[in-house]
């Protein structure tokens, strides 16, 4: 809990000063230095309580570390979750940190970090807002649906294409609405706590899945990969939902917007 | 000189205050739901109780006074906006938010006379955010002065717009057809969190660069209009032209470059204006 306390000071503290903004696939995808700052810390303390465990990591990733999920303990870690509404000071901004063992997703943490609000799940022990019990909505038609998803960090035409094209059939299909917080672990949580009937995204990536995963499936609800399969955790894409009718209505409906798995070199 | 609606406006931020706790009390509870002009045009009970208790209680204090709200044209009352001063009142904003429990519902009331908003208040009351502004003294939320982002540069502009309610294919390719262009130029991001009055304040408080959007109704701008204007932003007709209250439309910026560069992307969805007469 206190290097919870230690990290959300530090991100709060940054998210009012200037920042010094890069790019990384994309002009769309940026990165700052609170996000390696808050990666650095949150490795080095862990690495010193748990010096055999491994670690994968947006920031070490992108600076070359491989994404490979082992049999090992491993924290898999996104310091901020966001960092495009960071750097607008557009107060969706959360720190997501995901445990995994013989490949097994065991835990998760998602930090929304202006709201300060705790999200938890532990495998087979419930998820958990604030020590208060998660449960998803159980809603099964699509037409009484509000769904939520993200852009992802491709802008190209054929991207915007399916994307806006997924979008057009789900509101065809007559859904309630469709929202676009800018976090994909702080909607994921949306899910959970039953505000939200479903989830679908292309373009996120494990570290962005692992402890939502947990608190999702812990609080009632499904997730599985956009083929209608069981989740991949590094294929980068995901369908969730309260019920599994809805999460494979929205795996039906939606075309496959392709992105590079996260353990492909 | 003091001011002659300062006293309306302390009143319509209690009223707002109330509003929103018989709202948090309702989220709470089972909902009946019914629609409107489409089958994802959502109305509650609530959002016609707590429409009847914000104008009984002005109707009680200022009973001169003129009214336009959203159940009260939904059933029959006029939407024209004379120089009398009048309330325009949307007592939920993001209805579809609130029957689903997500977290971004607020109470609007602007405040109009002589057609000039005089002030605007928005309780987005999930997050007991209240933003208010009164023209030239500046806008607030929970007491911190507002400002916004002052962003020129379009690439590098976060934008907040909303899908909307009409399900009619033409103009859901036309909504989507705007968002590309946009995306395309290209942009930060696109933002939606299911209300027009929080998405302009998330604007007057700087996370956001724009919000434009087309289908809305004077009584989801005219609270926070006054809110982004006295942050340092401006309001622009989707045309390019000067904002118009009763237009349906609008562009609420941080800063008039950004708000033209959006009407230069936007392919106008006819509508019918709210002051129409047929």
């Amino acid at each position: 809990r206190l290097i919870y306390e230690l990290l959300f000071q530090i991100i709060r503290k940054a998210l009012t000063e200037e920042k010094q903004v890069s790019t990384k696939t994309s002009a769309a995808d940026l990165v700052t230095e609170t996000d390696h700052f808050v990666e650095n810390l949150i490795i080095s303390v862990l690495k010193e309580k748990f010096p055999s465990h491994r670690f994968i990591a947006e920031e070490s990733t992108a600076a070359g570390s491989k994404c490979v999920l082992t049999d090992s303990p491993t924290w898999i870690i996104d310091p901020v979750d966001g960092t495009c509404n960071f750097v607008h000071r557009f107060p969706t901004v959360a720190v997501s940190i995901g445990f995994a063992v013989n490949k097994e997703l065991e835990f998760g943490v998602i930090y929304h970090c202006t709201e300060e609000r705790l999200y938890t799940g532990r495998r087979g022990q419930g998820a958990f807002c604030n020590d208060k019990r998660l449960q998803v909505s159980k809603e099964t038609d699509i037409s009484k649906a509000l769904i939520l998803t993200e852009i992802g960090p491709k802008r190209d035409p054929a991207t915007l294409k399916l994307f806006l094209g997924n979008i057009e059939r789900l509101l065809k299909a007559q859904a309630h609405g469709v929202r676009v917080i800018g976090s994909s672990t702080l909607a994921l949580c949306h899910l959970a706590s039953g505000a939200a009937d479903a989830y679908y995204q292309f373009g996120l990536h494990c570290w962005d899945l692992a402890a939502a995963t947990v608190i999702i499936r812990e609080a009632g609800g499904t997730v599985i990969d956009t083929s209608g399969g069981p989740l991949d955790l590094m294929s980068c894409r995901v369908v969730a939902a309260g019920t599994r009718e809805m999460a494979m209505f929205i795996a039906q409906e939606i075309q496959t917007i392709h992105y590079r798995r996260d353990d492909e070199n | 000189m003091s001011d002659p609606w300062q006293e309306c406006m302390d009143y319509a931020v209690t009223l707002a205050k109330k509003a929103g706790e018989i709202i948090r009390g309702a989220l709470k509870e089972e909902k009946s739901i019914m629609i409107k002009s489409s089958p994802v045009d959502l109305v509650t009970e609530t959002d016609q109780k707590v429409e009847n208790f914000i104008i009984s209680l002005i109707k009680e204090k200022y009973p001169s006074h003129s009214f336009i709200g959203e159940e009260s044209v939904a059933a029959g009352e006029g939407s024209i906006l004379t120089d009398n001063p009048t309330w325009i009142i949307d007592p939920i904003d993001g209805t579809t938010n609130f029957v689903h429990r997500f977290p971004f519902v607020a109470v609007s009331i602007g405040f109009v006379v002589n057609k000039k908003i005089e002030f605007g208040i928005v309780y987005s009351c999930v997050e007991d955010k209240m933003y208010t502004a009164r023209r030239g003294k500046g806008a607030f939320c929970n007491g911190q002065k507002l400002k916004v982002s002052g962003q020129e540069d379009i690439t590098k502009s976060l934008l907040v717009t909303e899908l909307g309610s009409n399900r009619d294919p033409e103009t859901i390719k036309i909504v989507l057809s705007n968002m590309e262009r946009l995306l395309s130029i290209p942009i930060h991001g696109i933002r939606a969190v299911g209300t027009a009055a929080v998405n302009m304040c998330l604007v007057a408080a700087g996370g956001a660069d724009a919000y434009y959007e087309m289908g809305i109704h004077c009584w989801d701008m005219a609270g926070a209009g006054i809110i982004i204007t006295e942050a340092g932003g401006v309001l622009l007709d989707v045309s390019g032209g000067p904002f118009d209250l009763m237009s349906r439309r609008i562009i609420a910026a941080s800063s008039r470059p950004i708000a033209e560069r959006i009407a230069k992307a936007l392919q106008i969805i006819p509508l019918k204006r709210d002051d129409a007469t047929n």
